[in-house]
């Protein structure tokens, strides 16, 4: 290990790592740790992230050690790709250290499709896919939901849409705490909030959310690919949205809430974005409920677009269109975990949970793998599945990355290329392009990213998960 | 750091007099900085930045009645950030974005304002929300400058 200083902090560099001790800028309650490179983090040095990483340090009950993730990017409060576990008894909840989209989250889906028997309609398929599936930002979908029935889907989330006909059973036992967190409070969702989601359920959004058709293009790791049910060129389809505007006011309303309460509580804090109240309060609580409320709801959304993406497959390839939930994890979201034996309130904005093969929620059948995780790289580039990893519970508290992570911001991605010209380049390498905005296509931009191969890389080798597969994009459709 | 000062999306009314916006590098999101000769001078130039956001810089000229928007907090940035996101509520529940601006006398801490738009056919809820990081209201010599970073 060797000691440097950047922007005048001491450093401790180790193999895949940097260490800032809690000593290096006033308030800091425990030490921080980025997960890097030598070249992403002359990435990461150049925004925000670290400072942002280290004033989430200074959060009351903040336990062990904060840590970046190597796609950390600047955020507003916590850095995306942060996480920071707070002692559930004496520590915080802070709404802004879970972002304002809920539970935005992955889910993998498999077909029994081979790439090559798809061939000539794959366009067909990812048009059809555009058709069933509203992309664009605010666009309602086509399920509008009554009063009582949204309340069910905060309440309940994916168990709520079994009884639809919307989910099943086997549906449920892949996704992540069974798409229904049962500490959800749907009274604690604001009437605002309720006006805002009601009708966007099956919708993806703006911004880097997609559904993007894939072909598992390499298996690293042919034993937890089998368990995954994945193989070499079959054709996969990758869902990335969250709680869409039902979230993001649930998060606007909390963040208001606690900035207005912090001071009873005798909480100073260095950046009002990380407002925040004791998980014990009654805001922290209502906070929580809330929070569980707008994942089940963000469950319930990725379920919706599951159940349109069979009918497409169901329409263009009759009893062999058969689609397969893998796995549905989250990445933006606060879970009560035991860690170490105590019970550790886990923020995780911008971070995967990554639970090893012996955790207990992960699904019994990927025991002997480790739980599912899916790292979405930029538009027209790789993503990959990965494994969790026993030892990743000392390493993170059980995180991992959650994509390839910004580098470049939107309007200078935007200078680089026309929307125009990254579509036509997409079209190029054979990639499908369905897009509502063709400003969003350039602002998504891979080159707007970092290399997601160097990111998963150093992933793997800290040990914060196993490469298992790596996924093509064929077909993208975004809003 | 590096931004790009924007004409304010003057298409629906040229912006008050002293008043301006631009954004600033941010690698995610939109830090936006605002100035203007008062604070409720300073909330309509970010209404319009916003409506410049939403809209794709687009901004049709308003159209239809004004509509009396009031907010109270407990201090300016809340304030700003409050107003902020009324407007993302408004655009994402009602598909009306807020263009034109019209600042009326209010109390130190309420703003009182008179805003016309536009109805727009799919809601444009690009932004999601107005954060509270970094936010800064502060008096200059020239009035008062604040920066607010929308999550996007």
């Amino acid at each position: 290990m060797t000691t440097e200083t950047t922007a005048g902090l001491p450093v401790t560099r180790g193999a895949c790592w940097y260490d800032v001790p809690a000593g290096a800028r006033p308030g800091m309650r425990v030490p921080a740790r980025v997960y890097a490179d030598a070249t992403l983090w002359e990435q990461i040095s150049k925004d925000r992230s670290l400072d942002q990483l280290l004033n989430v340090a200074t959060l009351p009950g903040v336990a062990d050690r904060v840590y970046a993730m190597p796609d950390v990017h600047e955020g507003y409060g916590f850095p995306v790709g942060g996480v920071a576990a707070m002692d559930a008894r004496t520590g915080v909840i802070s709404p802004g250290g879970v972002g304002y989209d809920i539970n935005c989250g992955v889910r993998l889906l498999a077909t029994e499709l081979e790439v090559e028997r798809v061939g000539d309609r794959l366009e067909a398929v990812v048009h059809d896919l555009s058709r069933s599936i509203p992309s664009g930002t605010g666009r309602s979908g086509r399920l509008s939901l009554a009063a009582d029935e949204l309340d069910r889907v905060l309440a309940e989330g994916c168990r709520y849409l079994v009884q639809r006909g919307e989910a099943t059973v086997d549906d449920l036992e892949v996704i992540e705490a069974h798409g229904s967190l049962a500490r959800a409070d749907a009274d604690a969702v604001s009437d605002r909030a309720k006006t805002r989601g009601h009708d966007q359920l099956g919708t993806i959004g703006s911004g880097n959310h997609f559904v993007e058709v894939q072909a598992v293009d390499e298996v690293l790791d042919e034993t937890a690919a089998g368990l995954y049910g994945l193989h070499r060129g079959q054709l996969v389809i990758l869902v990335h949205t969250g709680s869409r505007g039902l979230g993001h006011q649930v998060c606007t309303d909390y963040v208001r809430l606690m900035d207005q309460v912090m001071p009873r509580y005798g909480i100073t804090l260095p950046d009002r974005e990380l407002a925040c109240a004791p998980l014990r309060s009654p805001e922290g609580q209502r906070y929580f409920g809330a929070m569980c409320a707008a994942a089940n709801f963000a469950f319930a959304n990725r379920q919706i677009i599951t159940h349109r993406v069979r009918e497409v497959f169901r329409r263009a390839f009759r009893d062999q269109g058969d689609v397969r939930v893998v796995y549905d994890v989250a990445h933006n979201m606060a879970k009560l975990e035991e860690h170490g034996g105590r019970e550790l309130c886990v923020h995780r904005k911008g971070a995967t949970r990554a639970f090893g093969p012996h955790h207990a929620e992960t699904p019994p059948r990927y025991r002997t793998a480790g739980q599912p995780v899916f790292i979405p790289g930029s538009m027209g580039t790789a993503s990959w599945v990965l494994a969790g990893t026993d030892g990743n519970m000392e390493l993170s508290f059980g995180s991992t990355c959650h994509g390839a992570g910004r580098a470049m911001s939107r309007h200078a991605a935007k200078r680089v290329k026309s929307g125009s010209d990254v579509r036509r380049e997409l079209e190029a390498r054979g990639i499908v392009v369905r897009c509502g905005s063709t400003g969003a296509l350039a602002e998504e931009a891979p080159y707007a990213y970092k290399d997601v191969e160097r990111v998963v890389g150093v992933v793997h080798d800290a040990g914060l998960a196993r490469r298992v597969a790596r996924l093509r994009p064929l077909g993208v459709v975004k809003g | 750091m590096a931004g790009t000062r924007s004409s304010t999306g003057r298409s629906g009314a040229d912006a008050p007099r002293g008043a301006e916006h631009e954004l600033l590098a941010h690698t995610a999101e939109v830090k936006l900085r605002v100035r203007a000769p008062d604070f409720p001078t300073l909330a309509g130039e970010a209404g319009r930045a916003l409506a410049a956001l939403e809209l794709a810089g687009d901004v049709p000229p308003a159209t239809g009645d004004a509509r009396e928007i009031v907010l109270r907090a407990g201090d300016q940035g809340a304030l700003l950030v409050d107003w902020l996101n009324e407007l993302i509520y408004l655009a994402e529940t009602e598909r009306w974005v807020a263009t034109e601006f019209a600042p009326e006398a209010g109390g130190a801490l309420e703003l009182r304002m008179r805003a016309r738009g536009v109805t727009v056919d799919i809601a444009p809820s690009r932004v999601k929300a107005a954060t509270h990081h970094g936010l800064d209201v502060r008096a200059t010599a020239d009035g008062v400058e604040a920066e607010v970073v929308f999550d996007v």
